[in-house]
């Protein structure tokens, strides 16, 4: 079932292939998008979604010390991008499962040879504790390669900013919340476990609302879609 | 509509935050049914540490049903594990593949003798082995730490399951796979 599917998503995919650009034959739905639509329609929900352009932002990266635009990404650098929101505090093991999904990727893009065409973006909400030096050791614990040049952590300045940035840009609410069941912790965010799936030209075509559960295949194989098309 | 929406999101993930656990959520579609697809087996390089030398293990294990601890050393809960895990080996030893599995990349230095330390402090003393490119994981779509993965002599996954798990529990889910 899922592999007919798969193989039949494929066969589309050859065929804008053969017409050069991404999905500019017509009849073949949104433009924009190499992938067909999700199985679930997510068009309602708060965050982009299938076919929404990808809000820019322009976040810095503290361990390379410069500054990110995802704009830049897709017209300069011509990537496509995993994107997701975490926290290196994160209590409850959502946030690894979220870096694991992006990091089991940027392995695959390693060894099939298309890395400089990706780009993967965790953005932190917790600027206060996730300093350069914290999300370097979180790196490392995680097994993400900072040396392929792919991947930014993305800090906002204050968490006030980061706040704002991401209710406005990514309909996503952070709040800060008591966290009495944590030794060690002084404070935690219930937060949402998502991950979006950009194209090259900055069109969503994937966005997992269901992050650290999503079958990481899955999240692989469609990014390796995106990205090679 | 839309607000109602994120709410609901932030709603749920707080009450897995709470349980301070998460599923896997691919259990149900790899157990037990004739159509269940073997795991392609991974070879991982092998830790040197109590109970454990540096060398290869491939998982699943081609002659003999295979248990898999999923651990990181930044789980707090994996280390309330491992006393059990000790408990229920030698009960079990000598009919599976028994082997804990860190995502963690040991091809690093610094990070291989990390998991050395920890397996010493925790009193590790079987084969502990690194996911260095996060390959198994991925196949068994872990998402939580730790998680015991039970899987029978064909290759077929019979049992997975996250969290803490009681001596009894994890004879259990070893039992499916013998």
């Amino acid at each position: 079932m899922d592999r007919r599917h798969y193989l039949r998503s494929l066969a589309g995919a050859g065929v804008v292939g053969t017409a050069g650009c991404l999905g500019s034959v017509p009849g073949f739905g949104n433009e924009n998008v190499v992938l067909g639509p999700p199985e679930q329609d997510l068009s309602e929900a708060a965050h982009p979604s299938y076919g929404d352009e990808l809000p820019a932002v322009t976040l810095p990266d503290p361990i390379a010390g410069e500054e990110v635009s995802t704009a830049r990404i897709f017209d300069e650098r011509d990537r496509a991008v995993l994107l997701t929101f975490f926290y290196t505090h994160c209590p409850d093991g959502v946030c690894p499962a979220l870096i694991q999904r992006l990091r089991r990727a940027q392995e695959v893009a390693a060894e099939e040879g298309y890395g400089d065409d990706s780009a993967f973006l965790p953005i932190t909400f917790d600027p206060e504790r996730d300093t350069a030096e914290v999300l370097r050791e979180y790196a490392t614990q995680q097994g993400v390669s900072l040396e392929a040049g792919n991947w930014h952590f993305l800090r906002p300045e204050t968490y006030e900013a980061g706040q704002t940035l991401l209710e406005e840009k990514f309909g996503l609410v952070i709040e800060k919340a008591p966290a009495d069941d944590y030794e060690n912790l002084e404070y935690q965010f219930p937060h949402y476990g998502l991950i979006l799936l950009a194209n090259k030209r900055g069109y969503v075509e994937r966005a997992y609302p269901n992050g650290p559960t999503v079958d990481i295949e899955t999240v692989v194989n469609d990014f390796e879609r995106v990205v090679t098309a | 509509m839309r607000r109602r929406q994120v709410i609901a999101g932030v709603a749920s993930t707080a009450a897995l935050g709470g349980a301070g656990l998460l599923a896997t959520g691919n259990v149900p579609s790899v157990l037990g049914g004739s159509d269940t697809e073997p795991v392609d087996p991974v070879t991982l390089p092998t830790i040197d540490a109590p109970g454990s030398t540096a060398g290869e293990v491939t998982i699943p294990a081609p002659d003999r049903p295979t248990f898999v601890d999923f651990f990181a050393t930044w789980c707090a809960p994996c280390e309330e594990q491992m006393p059990i895990l000790a408990d229920v080996r030698p009960q079990v030893d000598d009919r599976v593949r028994f082997v804990s599995v860190t995502p963690e990349d040991a091809s690093q230095d610094a990070v291989r003798r990390t998991i050395a330390d920890w397996w010493r402090e925790h009193d590790g003393d079987w084969l502990v082995a690194s996911d260095v490119t996060a390959a198994l994981t991925s196949k068994l779509n872990v998402g939580a730490y730790p998680t015991a993965v039970a899987i029978d002599e064909t290759g077929r996954v019979r049992w997975s399951d996250s969290g803490v798990h009681t001596a009894d529990e994890l004879l259990a889910g070893i039992e499916t796979a013998l």
